[in-house]
């Protein structure tokens, strides 16, 4: 942004000025709200997914985990296929898009768009065409608190 | 004839005798659903891919326009088309469906005013006795090339604007006195305006400057004054560009009314649809012209109208290499024909 | 805007029926949701209730902690019990705090201590089927060392 910055032309300028004017900005503070509350029920059907493998199966706390993180993502599937998480990501914002059903929602949105391009290349290859920078760069940053930490006990800090 | 810098004007007056406009069902549930000529319910339209539902909108457009004027397919000399989509294939495609000689035009969202413009000149001069001109674009097909895919849940800014869904048509055909058709008569082709704006989220104020401009020029080439015209329609600035347009015109000294000046991304839907800044696409301008606009004229709700359509040149490479948005608008007057 | 908002409705419909249609349950379906405070729980005769008492009334002592259920085997002692809201980040510090007083204290017993929901929900149901008398003691006995196996293994 900085080297454009600079070629701006003083009426691009002064014209950048009045359109700011005009321009409807986002409702931070409601969106917030929203974003909060959303998010929590979004986040309570979750605690509720754990409690329910806690209680009729034999997962630990810690392992309730798992199943319910794949619970999320497949229902957060299915409302994408019945069109209704893109209303809620539109209404909630990063309350839908944060936690992992958000995820689920980028994964197989990607994969509804490509499915005419046919299995290999639209399916496969678009799949992860916004949730591949949300693993790449997960995966790296793992890998880089990993290596620190590994690091720090090795020297006896931990 | 070319006047002042940019302008033509048609002394021959083409007239425009048959349209064809077709649409999807987010346009049924909106304000102008009574001025297209098809709607489908679904956005498929019985297509396997929405690319496919693209070309269908214009096929039938082209086919409903011609039924309209009665008028068999190989009568038409020239199809002037285009849409938003790489290569404009939806277009291209109809076009070998149509097996009418064709000119792919693409100017974004301008293209609409570019066809209309460039059809007027041929048939001003004898160039063509019969000439289609069109645009379309499809929500799905447009959101899945230059944003997110259709069901991704992200949140759009209040800026944002809607994809129309349709495609509008119109039959240009040399003037004959006493029939009662709308006819062209100047058209202004504008200039690629840059004020530096690179968000793809706000268009309309990308593209404001650049509808200023062409009204501008239009009147200035044609030496004119905005009375001169009932309604001054831009084609997809949305809430934010109109209100920046008209603040620009004004300043700059030229005379226009709020009543006088709208947008035809504020016509198409109705408050209530979650459309955030207005509508937008390829479509929008050509539907509301061939449809609802022109009606009103044969109505004669309006004497005299100039259209500019405006367009954003970007691509979805090209913003996300950090750059920023040029746009273009060109203006086209119509009016009825005299009795 | 209207669909989601019937959504929301339902999912909150949803929510507090499903929460309140356990009004007459036994005490471990809520085991997880409210304070149940279960009696000890042994599985060994040679012990002592009064000595197992003073082992949960040790662990409740800690301010960051509620709700201790405590099963004595005849091989070891599983202690589970809830962390305050506000202390479950240092969970993991409170457990070494515990076991180590523990220790300390009982230098010749077996402890297993664990915060897990799952271990303390089954700790409340096997003091259940005891008192039901649904369960012999050998096999109450058994299922205590399958539960601290399970302790163990997620440490």
């Amino acid at each position: 942004m900085a080297s454009n910055q600079k070629k701006v032309t003083p009426q691009q300028k002064s014209y950048q000025h009045l359109q700011q004017k005009h321009e409807i900005k986002r409702p931070i503070l409601k969106n917030c709200i929203k974003a909060f509350f959303v998010g929590g029920i979004i986040c309570v059907v979750g605690q509720a997914i754990t409690y329910f493998y806690i209680y009729f199966f034999n997962f630990t706390e810690q392992s309730a985990g798992n199943p319910t993180v794949a619970t999320m993502v497949f229902l957060s599937m299915l409302l994408t296929g019945f069109g209704v998480y893109d209303r809620i990501g539109q209404f909630a914002g990063a309350g839908s898009a944060v936690p992992v059903t958000g995820f689920g929602n980028a994964v197989i949105s990607a994969c509804i768009e490509h499915r005419t391009e046919g299995f290999v290349l639209g399916v496969g290859g678009n799949i992860f065409k916004l949730a591949g920078s949300v693993i790449l760069f997960g995966v790296f940053s793992a890998f880089v608190v990993a290596l620190i930490k590994t690091l720090l006990t090795m020297w006896g800090v931990i | 004839m070319l006047k002042g810098h940019q302008s033509w004007v048609f002394h021959n007056r083409p007239m425009i005798t048959a349209t064809g406009v077709t649409g999807g069902p987010f346009e049924a549930n909106g304000k102008l659903a009574n001025d297209f000529d098809l709607l489908y319910e679904d956005l498929w339209m019985g297509q396997e891919s929405y690319e496919k539902a693209h070309r269908i909108l214009l096929e039938e457009a082209i086919k409903i326009t011609l039924k309209k004027a009665n008028l068999h397919k190989e009568k038409v000399q020239f199809l002037f088309a285009g849409d938003l989509i790489n290569q404009i294939t939806p277009s291209s495609f109809a076009a070998r469906t149509m097996q009418i000689p064709y000119f792919g035009l693409f100017g974004a969202c301008s293209t609409s005013m570019e066809g209309l413009a460039l059809a007027s000149f041929v048939v001003n001069y004898q160039g063509a006795k019969y000439v289609i001109t069109g645009a379309s674009s499809h929500n799905a097909a447009v959101e899945k090339q230059f944003r997110y895919p259709t069901e991704y849940g992200g949140q759009k800014p209040p800026t944002a604007q809607w994809t129309v869904t349709g495609a509008g048509t119109a039959l240009l055909q040399p003037n004959e006195p006493g029939m009662n058709h709308p006819v062209t008569t100047a058209a202004t082709i504008g200039k690629v305006i840059d004020m530096g704006l690179s968000d793809p989220f706000n268009m309309g104020g990308a593209m404001a400057p650049a509808a200023a401009d062409t009204i501008m020029a239009h009147f200035r080439d044609l030496e004119l004054d905005p009375s001169y015209y009932d309604l001054i329609v831009t084609g997809d600035l949305g809430r934010i560009g109109h209100d920046t347009a008209f603040e620009l015109l004004n300043k700059s000294g030229l005379k226009l009314e709020r009543k006088q000046f709208q947008d035809c991304g504020l016509l198409i839907y109705k408050s209530n649809q979650p459309v955030q800044s207005g509508a937008s696409g390829a479509g929008c301008s050509a539907t509301v012209l061939y449809g609802h606009l022109l009606n009103e004229l044969k109505k004669g709700k309006y004497k005299r109208i100039l259209v500019v359509a405006t367009g954003a040149l970007l691509s979805p490479l090209s913003f996300q290499q950090n750059e920023t948005i040029p746009c273009i608008a060109h203006a086209v007057a119509i009016e009825m024909n005299e009795k | 805007m209207r669909k989601i908002r019937s959504f929301t409705v339902m999912v909150c419909l949803v929510l507090l029926t499903s929460c309140s249609q356990n009004q007459t349950a036994k005490n471990s379906q809520l085991a997880l949701i409210k304070t149940t405070n279960p009696s000890p729980v042994i599985t060994d005769k040679s012990v002592k209730r009064n000595h197992v008492e003073a082992i949960k009334k040790d662990v409740s002592s800690f301010p960051q902690i509620y709700d201790v259920a405590v099963i004595k085997g005849k091989k070891g002692t599983l202690i589970s019990y809830k962390v305050k809201h506000l202390y479950r980040f240092r969970m993991k510090q409170i457990e070494k705090d515990i076991t180590k007083m523990l220790e300390k204290k009982y230098p010749k017993e077996n402890f297993t201590v664990s915060s897990d929901y799952k271990i303390f929900l089954e700790t409340v149901r096997l003091d259940e089927k005891i008192k039901s008398g649904k369960i012999s003691k050998k096999k109450a006995e058994k299922r205590l060392q399958e539960l601290i196996k399970m302790t163990e293994d997620i440490k």
